[in-house]
């Protein structure tokens, strides 16, 4: 049984579809992450499998539990920390947290210690005596993170979680959502950042205008590139017409920038290609500045797959 | 954790966010206890003390009313600022939700209420003190009725302003149109006979004239007036919570109410 299965599951919002078709699974302790921009479906499936929406079509599980069917039966076993902070204005963070872990019946005995521990390791505890309304966005956001983890829940949804969090925070969020994995909790990241998605990671599907385009391992994401290798070349001044078709000759995909003096190419072989350009920029006249090999990232991942980036517009 | 107290979990979170909004309790209060005032010093050599014997009572549920439309507000800032949200996520039903709010809603109003009438017992001479325990609970259920209706209007407005236009409205037509401030005969003598018998048997009438009479007056429990206040309480309940299950239904459907 996968801890989440989605199989043709289509959402509309009058004439808009949201989700078109999504067939997703998630195995028991992983960490799933979903990618695309804003607008790709993402919050939609999340507000699916957490009761608060209901699809129109297709069907959502979790832990074997139908979303429609038995939203309570689901709410038990889920928590979530949505993109948009969610608490009462007027209390104070440890009352929202000892709120939320009655509500999920969290030993009595434990609650006060669990929670402490969680503010402090959160970076909360400074702030305990302001209330909601008071706290920073990025306050907020950790007490958001905050409830799923004094849940613990067999379900942990992520939206967003470290948006408006600062460096620091943002990694502190990431260990504690690594751990929460290692306690036993399936966990689904839903975020447009990179960094966040290769940190965190066992699967990363990608989203994109409401469908799967692909799921599997980061590796395996970007073994599946077009090449495998991304090279990024300077010149000291801006490459002729000629050369640049020359340059796109050599094979791979040839992207130059809008100043027309620097050069990302993604080719299979760097160490077979580098050499063949060198030589066609000497004959041209074109002096290289710097020339730099790295592996793709899962932002060439998503255009490779998408043929769009992260931040561009659905 | 069962079904059941989980609903009184978020009925008593809900409750309590009413008594933290200090400065609007305290409007509230004022207002209560400066009408008595207002009324008790002010036009003391205008009115006997009947009139303040009537008015105290009325005073009493006209408090019962503003805590109770207090529903309302907290239920169109928790739909606007996406705290619902966070509730749909609780293993509670929807009808448990619709149910914890407008029992909250009938606690804030009761509570509040209970505050003045220890106030109007102080203040004014009595002789039903239990009678005027007795009530309490059918001031319970029109509290409840109360917030149901303000529910309602909350769940209908769009905007903040739309809800406070709507809760006003509400407020000048059963408060105005009710014995609360003045008797029956008053109204008989200045408006039309259909909106005098609105009056009589407006529940806040209904509750007002209760006290008067059991409460203050030491009458015997009057158990028609009772069952009548009740019969016209529940169906303002029941109507507020339907419109508030809609509204939840179409966060369901359409992602926003």
């Amino acid at each position: 049984m996968h801890a989440v299965e989605t199989l043709n599951l289509s959402k509309k919002y009058g004439k808009t579809d949201a989700l078109r078709g999504l067939n997703f699974e998630v195995e028991e302790g992983e960490i799933m992450v979903i990618l695309g921009p804003n607008g790709s479906g993402k919050t939609t499936l999340l507000m699916i499998l957490c009761t608060i929406l209901k699809p129109t079509s297709g069907i959502a599980k979790v832990v074997g539990i139908d979303v429609a069917k038995e939203g309570t039966k689901v709410r038990e076993v889920m928590g979530i920390a949505f993109q948009e902070a969610r608490g009462f204005w007027r209390h104070k963070p440890s009352s929202i947290l000892r709120f939320h872990a009655s509500m999920f019946d969290i030993d009595p005995t434990k609650r006060q210690d669990l929670i402490d521990q969680t503010m402090k390791d959160l970076e909360l505890w400074e702030s305990r005596d302001k209330l909601f309304m008071h706290l920073s966005g990025g306050q907020a956001k950790r007490l958001e993170t905050a409830k799923v983890l004094v849940q613990r829940p067999k379900l942990a949804i992520f939206d967003e979680p470290t948006s408006q969090v600062d460096l620091r925070g943002k990694r502190k969020i990431w260990d504690k959502i690594k751990e929460l994995r290692n306690q036993g909790s399936t966990i689904i990241v839903a975020t447009n950042e990179v960094r966040e998605a290769e940190y965190l990671a066992d699967r990363v599907t990608i989203l994109h205008q409401g469908q799967r385009v692909v799921c599997d391992t980061i590796p395996h994401l970007k073994d599946a590139i077009a090449g495998g290798d991304v090279v990024e070349v300077d010149f000291e001044d801006p490459v002729s017409a000629r050369l640049s078709e020359e340059l796109k000759s050599l094979g791979g995909s040839v992207a130059l920038s809008p100043q027309g003096n620097q050069m990302r190419a993604m080719v299979s072989r760097a160490e077979d290609w580098v050499p063949k350009m060198t030589s066609a920029s000497y004959n041209q006249g074109a002096k290289i500045s710097s020339i730099k090999i790295t592996e793709p990232s899962l932002d060439d991942v998503f255009m490779q797959f998408t043929g769009t980036t992260l931040e561009d517009k659905p | 954790m069962s079904e059941l107290s989980r609903l009184f979990h978020v009925a008593r979170a809900d409750f309590s966010y009413f008594f933290r909004t200090k400065w609007l309790m305290a409007v509230l209060i004022s207002l209560s206890v400066s009408d008595m005032l207002v009324t008790a010093l002010v036009y003391r050599g205008l009115m006997n003390f009947d009139y303040f014997r009537f008015l105290v009572p009325g005073i009493v549920v006209a408090g019962l009313f503003s805590a109770a439309t207090d529903t309302g507000r907290r239920i169109w800032l928790a739909l606007r600022e996406g705290v619902v949200q966070y509730y749909m996520t609780l293993p509670i039903r929807t009808s448990g939700l619709v149910v914890a709010y407008i029992l909250s809603g009938g606690l804030g109003g009761i509570v509040y209420s209970s505050f003045l009438l220890v106030i109007a017992l102080a203040v004014v001479p009595h002789q039903g003190i239990v009678n005027a325990l007795l009530i309490i609970p059918f001031m319970f259920v029109l509290s409840t009725g109360i917030a149901g209706l303000s529910a309602f209007l909350a769940s209908i407005s769009r905007r903040g302003e739309i809800y406070w236009v709507y809760a006003q409205g509400l407020q000048v037509s059963m408060v105005t149109i009710s014995t609360v401030f003045y008797p029956a005969q008053t109204i008989e003598g200045f408006l039309p006979g259909p909106v005098a018998t609105i009056a009589r048997y407006n529940p806040l009438s209904l509750a007002a004239g209760a006290l008067r009479d059991s409460g203050f007056g030491g009458n015997p429990l009057d158990l028609s007036v009772l069952g009548t206040l009740l019969a016209a309480s529940l169906p303002l309940a029941v109507s507020g919570a339907l419109a508030y299950w809609v509204i939840l239904r179409t966060i369901r459907l359409r992602g926003k109410p």
